[in-house]
C-alpha cells in the first residue's frame, strides 16, 4: 500500500475509533554497507526500509504506536495500539500538534551526485582504504576495518491540523581501523569520514592517520597520577559534548536532569566558549527544514561567549517555560516519541592551530581517545571517569605516548575551564542525539590516575 | 509467515549467482514500552516489527539485505539484488527443506497481549512507590516496562525449516538520589524469557528500594581513590566484566580473524585455576535464553574456560567456516535488520568455594565493587573500562566506607590471571549487549571474586 493511501485509512479509522487528533511520521530509507577484508568484500548489506510512527489524542491524552508493513493489520494495530497507550496517561504534560509554521527554511541535505556513486566506486574505496593502511607501515599486522557505508532517508509527517512536510537527507561514511603489532605489543587506530560530498573521502589521507595513530601509541606507558593540564583533542571533545548535550535539553531542566536549571542568562562557561545549534547547515549530518513536530529549525547559540542564552526546546517545554519552540523535537527514529535533540551542535573554532595549542600548553596531557562514555559519564551530575590514552607533552613537545591512564572530572567544571579553543573543528558521525562536533580544548585542569 | 514453496524460491534465487549457502529470516514482533516517571505513566508506545533478511555465503564472503515487504515479488527482487553482488554459476539447484521440531524450554504462561496495560501499569506503581518511599533524599524514579513477543521463521539452502516464538519481559527502575547540587543514580532492571508471570517470581519492591538503597549510599559517598590496588567485585551483575573484557574476545567474531587476544590459544591457561566460565543458552526462562538461535541452530551450553584452560569459543556458521568449526548455538541478532554473529547468552563464571565473607575478611585494603555499572572493551586489544555503580573501601577484613565515581581500566587476559579468590554465591543481573549485530538482552554473571590487582580510575590519590 502506498503512503498516502495508507495514512487516509489509519486517519478514516481513527476517526471513527474516537481519536481527537492523529499524526504520522513515516521513514523511509536505503542503506548500503560493505566491508573489506583481506581484498575481498567480506560482508555486504543492503536494504530498503520503511517505518510509520503514529500517535494520536484520546480523551485529551496522547499515545503512540508504530509498524514497519503497511496492510490492512497495521492500519488497526495502529489505532488500537495508540488509543490503548492514551487511555493510561496521567501525566499532565499539554501535548501539542502542531498545525504548521508560516514558513520553512531552505535546507540543502540531500546530494544527489553522492547518490550517484557507483557501488562499484565505493567498494573500491574500502579496498583502499585497507590497500592503504598495509602500505602505509609494514607493523601494520592487519586492517581489522575497512568499510564504507551509503544511506538515504525521507522524511514525510503528516497530522490531522493541516501540517505536511517532507524532508530528503543523504550521507556515506568510512570507517578504517589498522592493528599494529611490534613484539608483545598491539595497538590499535582508527579513523572515519562521513559527509555527502563524495570529492572529501580521501581513503590515502585517513588510512595514513589512523595507522599514524596506531604506531604513534608504541611504547606507551603510565604517567604519575595527579592534576595535568590537559588537550581534549577535538574527537575527544566532541564525544564528551555529544554524552553531555542533554544537559540543554528543556526537558531535562524541567525534570531536575540538568544543572543548568535556573542559570539562564548566568555565565556557565569561559568566555572562549560558544556553542551553536545550527540545523541549517549545508550538508549537515543533521541538517532537517523541519522538526519531529513539524516545526520550522532555527539557528541559534546555546552559550554565547560563556553565557548560557538558551535551553533546547520543543512544543511541550516551550509551552511550559512560556517561549517559542527552538525546533529542537526530535524522532531519533519512528519508533520513539517526540524528544528533544541537539542537530549540528558545536564548540564556536578558535584561531589557533593544534600544534600551536600544544605549545600553548607547555607541559601538560593530550587525550587522543577516552573509552566508557556510556558507563563512565554521568549526564545529571557531569561527573566522568574514564579510560584514556593520549601523549604527554613537556616543553611544549609531544614526548611520549601514554595509556593506562584514567581522566575524571565534570562537564561543567570543564566547560569553565577552557583556556583556549583551536580552529580545528571536526564533526563526528551523525547519530539519534544529533550531529556533534569540536575543535580542540586545552583545558586548565583534570585529574589523571596513572601509576 | 512465509510459505515453504516460497521460501525455497526465495533461497533458490538468492543462489543463482554461486553462493553456496543462502538463509532467510522473517520476524513479526509486536511490543509494549511504557514509562513512568515519578508515579505518572508519561509514555505508552506499542508497536509491530516486521521484516526479512536474506543471507548468502560463498566461501568467507557474506551478503545480506533485507525489506519489510514480504510479497512474492518484492523477495525474490531483494534475493537477486543480494546475488549481484557475487559473481558465478548457480550451484545449488534444489532445496528440500525440512520442518526442525523446536524443542521448547522456555514456558510462558502469562503472553503479554493477555494482560492489560492496567495491570502492567499496577506493577510499575508498585515500584515507584518502593522507591519512592525507601527514603527523602529520593527525588525522581523512573520505572520502564517492556515486553516483546517475537515470531521468527528460519530457513536455509541446508534444508532448515525453523519457527519459534520468543517472549520477554523487563522491568527498569532507575532511583536517583540528590544532596545539594548532587545527584545520583541506580538502575535495577531484571528481565527474563518469559511473560507476565515474571512479576511472581520476583520481589518487585525488594529490587526498587535496593536501587533506592544504592543511589542514596552514592550520594553520600566520598570519591573512590586512584590507584592501583585489589578489587572484590560482587555477584550478579558484577559479571559484566568478564562478558566484556573476556567474553566479547571468545566470540568468533573477533576471533576467526585473529583480532582476539584468545585467538590460537585453545588448551592454554588464560586464567587462574580458579575461574571455569560458561556460555549457557539452555537455562529455562533465563533472559539471554533461546530455543534456538538466530541460524536455527540448537542453543547448548558451550564451556568457555575451564580450571584456567581455554575450552571454546562461540561460533556462528560464517566464522566457523574460516575457524574450521561447528557452529554452537551463538549466532544472534537484534532484528531482521542485522545479519546474525557469534554472540553470548547468559554468560557467567562458575561458582568456586570460597565465601563472600571470607573473601572481605581474608583482604587488607580494596574496593569492593558491589553493584558494577556499564563497560566496554577494544577486543583488538583486550583493554576495558568499567564504572563502579555502587563501591566500598574495605580495610582490614572489614568494608570501611562507602565510594563512588570509580573507574576499573585494564587488560582482559590479565585480570582473568589475577583472579586470587572466587566465592560460591553465583547469580546473574540482566543487560542489553550491543555489539556489531545490534543490541541482545544477555545475562552476565559470577559469584563474588578477588582480583589482587585493578587500575582503578577516581578523582583522590590512594591512602
Amino acid at each position: 500500500m502506498e503512503i498516502q493511501e495508507f495514512k487516509d485509512r489509519v486517519f478514516t479509522a481513527g476517526q471513527a475509533a474516537g481519536l481527537e487528533e492523529m499524526e504520522i511520521y513515516v521513514s523511509q530509507s536505503k542503506h548500503f554497507s560493505a566491508r573489506v577484508f583481506q581484498k575481498e568484500v567480506d560482508d555486504y548489506t543492503v536494504s530498503v526500509e520503511q517505518g510509520v510512527g503514529f500517535r494520536a489524542r484520546f480523551s485529551g491524552k496522547v499515545g503512540y504506536s508504530y509498524v514497519e508493513i503497511l496492510d490492512q493489520d497495521s492500519v488497526e494495530l495502529l489505532v488500537d495500539g495508540a488509543k490503548a497507550n492514551a487511555q493510561i496517561i496521567d501525566s499532565a504534560d499539554e501535548i501539542e500538534f502542531f498545525q504548521g509554521s508560516p514558513s520553512y527554511p531552505e535546507v540543502v541535505a540531500f546530494n544527489p551526485s553522492l547518490e550517484a556513486v557507483s557501488t562499484e566506486e565505493r567498494i573500491e574505496f574500502a579496498k583502499a582504504l585497507e590497500a592503504e593502511a598495509l602500505a602505509t607501515d609494514e607493523r601494520v599486522s592487519m586492517v581489522n576495518y575497512a568499510a564504507t557505508g551509503y544511506s538515504e532517508t525521507e522524511v514525510y509527517m503528516a497530522n490531522t491540523k493541516g501540517l505536511e512536510q517532507s524532508f530528503h537527507r543523504n550521507g556515506a561514511i568510512g570507517f578504517v581501523s589498522a592493528v599494529i603489532r611490534e613484539g608483545e605489543q598491539v595497538k590499535t587506530g582508527a579513523r572515519m569520514v562521513f559527509g555527502n560530498n563524495w570529492d572529501k573521502f580521501d581513503a590515502k589521507q585517513l588510512a595514513q592517520d589512523a595507522v599514524k595513530e596506531a604506531t604513534s601509541l608504541l611504547g606507551a606507558g603510565s604517567v604519575p597520577s595527579g592534576d595535568y593540564p590537559v588537550l581534549l583533542r577535538h574527537d575527544v571533545a566532541r564525544d564528551l559534548l555529544a554524552t553531555f548535550a542533554s544537559v540543554f535539553s528543556a526537558e531535562a531542566v524541567q525534570k531536575g536532569l540538568s544543572l543548568l536549571e535556573g542559570r539562564l542568562g548566568q555565565q556557565i562557561a569561559s568566555s572562549k566558549v560558544t556553542i551553536i545549534d545550527d540545523p541549517l547547515l549545508k550538508n549537515g549530518g543533521a541538517s532537517a527544514t523541519f522538526d519531529g513536530e513539524g516545526v520550522a529549525t532555527r539557528t541559534k547559540r546555546v552559550i554565547e561567549s560563556g553565557q548560557l542564552t538558551t535551553y533546547l526546546h520543543n512544543l511541550k517545554t516551550a509551552k511550559k517555560d512560556g517561549v517559542e519552540s527552538t525546533g529542537n523535537a526530535s524522532r531519533p527514529s519512528f519508533k520513539s516519541p517526540v524528544g528533544i535533540s541537539p542537530t549540528n551542535f558545536f564548540i564556536e573554532p578558535g584561531t589557533m592551530s593544534y600544534d600551536e595549542l600544544i605549545s600553548k600548553m607547555g607541559h601538560g596531557i593530550i587525550i587522543i581517545d577516552v573509552q566508557g562514555l556510556h558507563s563512565g559519564a554521568n549526564p545529571v551530575s557531569g561527573d566522568f571517569s574514564l579510560g584514556a590514552y593520549g601523549y604527554l607533552v613537556e616543553d611544549g613537545q609531544i614526548v611520549r605516548p601514554i595509556e593506562q591512564i584514567t581522566v575524571a572530572g565534570n562537564f561543567f567544571k570543564v566547560l569553565e575551564t577552557v583556556e583556549e579553543i583551536a580552529s580545528d573543528l571536526e564533526f563526528g558521525s551523525p547519530g539519534h542525539r544529533g550531529h556533534i562536533g569540536s575543535p580542540t580544548l586545552l583545558i586548565r585542569d583534570l585529574s589523571i590516575a596513572g601509576m | 509467515m512465509l510459505a515453504e514453496s516460497l521460501v525455497t524460491d526465495v533461497i533458490l534465487a538468492a543462489l543463482s549467482t554461486g553462493g553456496d549457502f543462502a538463509e532467510v529470516f522473517m520476524e513479526d514482533t509486536r511490543g509494549t514500552n511504557l514509562r513512568m516517571l515519578n508515579g505518572s505513566v508519561e509514555e505508552g508506545i506499542s508497536g509491530r516489527d516486521f521484516g526479512i533478511g536474506i543471507r548468502i555465503f560463498q566461501g568467507f564472503r557474506s551478503v545480506y539485505a533485507y525489506t519489510n515487504d514480504a510479497s512474492r515479488e518484492n523477495l525474490l527482487k531483494v534475493a537477486k539484488e543480494a546475488a549481484a553482488a557475487l559473481s558465478g554459476i548457480q550451484q545449488v539447484t534444489s532445496v528440500v527443506l525440512e520442518r526442525l521440531v523446536v524443542e521448547r524450554f522456555n514456558p510462558v504462561r502469562l503472553e503479554p497481549d493477555q494482560v492489560s496495560h492496567k495491570d502492567k501499569v499496577g506493577i510499575m506503581k508498585r515500584a515507584h512507590v518502593a522507591a519512592t518511599g525507601y527514603d527523602k533524599q529520593i527525588t525522581q524514579v523512573a520505572i520502564t516496562y517492556l515486553d516483546t513477543d517475537q515470531h521468527v521463521l528460519i530457513a536455509n539452502s541446508e534444508g532448515l525449516f525453523a519457527q519459534d516464538r520468543r517472549i520477554r519481559t523487563r522491568l527498569g527502575i532507575n532511583a536517583v538520589a540528590s544532596k545539594g547540587n548532587e545527584k545520583q543514580s541506580a538502575f535495577r532492571g531484571p528481565g527474563r524469557h518469559m511473560g507476565f508471570e515474571l512479576f511472581d517470581r520476583i520481589d518487585v519492591e525488594e529490587i526498587a528500594r535496593d536501587a533506592a538503597r544504592s543511589a542514596v549510599t552514592m550520594v553520600n559517598a566520598d570519591y573512590a581513590p586512584s590507584g592501583k590496588y585489589p578489587v572484590i567485585i560482587d555477584n550478579e551483575f558484577g559479571g559484566v566484566i568478564f562478558h566484556e573484557a573476556c567474553g566479547h574476545g571468545l566470540e568468533a567474531t573477533s576471533v576467526a580473524k585473529g583480532a582476539s587476544v584468545f585467538s590460537g590459544k585453545l588448551g592454554e591457561q588464560v586464567a587462574s585455576p580458579l575461574v571455569t566460565a560458561v556460555d549457557d543458552g539452555t537455562i529455562p526462562n533465563a533472559w539471554g535464553s533461546q530455543n534456538i538461535d538466530d541460524e536455527g541452530t540448537k542453543t547448548r551450553r558451550n564451556v568457555l574456560i575451564e580450571n584456567g584452560i581455554l575450552k571454546g569459543y562461540m561460533v556462528d556458521r560464517l566464522n566457523g567456516r574460516r575457524m574450521n568449526m561447528e557452529p554452537t548455538g551463538s549466532s544472534r541478532r537484534q532484528s531482521y535488520k542485522f545479519a546474525p554473529t557469534s554472540r553470548m547468552t547468559n554468560t557467567f563464571i562458575c561458582a568456586g568455594t570460597s565465601t563472600k565473607e571470607e573473601i572481605i575478611s581474608n583482604t587488607e585494603y580494596a574496593l569492593f565493587a558491589r553493584h558494577m555499572g556499564g563497560g566496554s572493551v577494544n577486543p583488538a586489544t583486550g583493554e576495558f573500562n568499567f564504572a563502579v555503580a555502587e563501591g566500598y573501601i574495605v580495610r582490614n577484613g572489614k568494608i570501611e566506607k562507602p565510594v563512588r565515581g570509580g573507574t576499573l581500566i585494564g587488560q582482559g587476559s590479565q585480570i582473568l590471571q589475577k583472579i586470587d579468590m572466587v566465592a560460591s554465591n553465583l547469580a546473574t543481573g540482566q543487560g542489553m549487549c550491543g555489539s556489531q549485530s545490534g543490541s541482545i538482552p544477555t545475562d552476565v554473571g559470577q559469584p563474588t571474586i578477588r582480583v589482587s590487582e585493578i587500575t582503578v580510575g577516581g578523582r583522590k590519590e590512594a591512602n
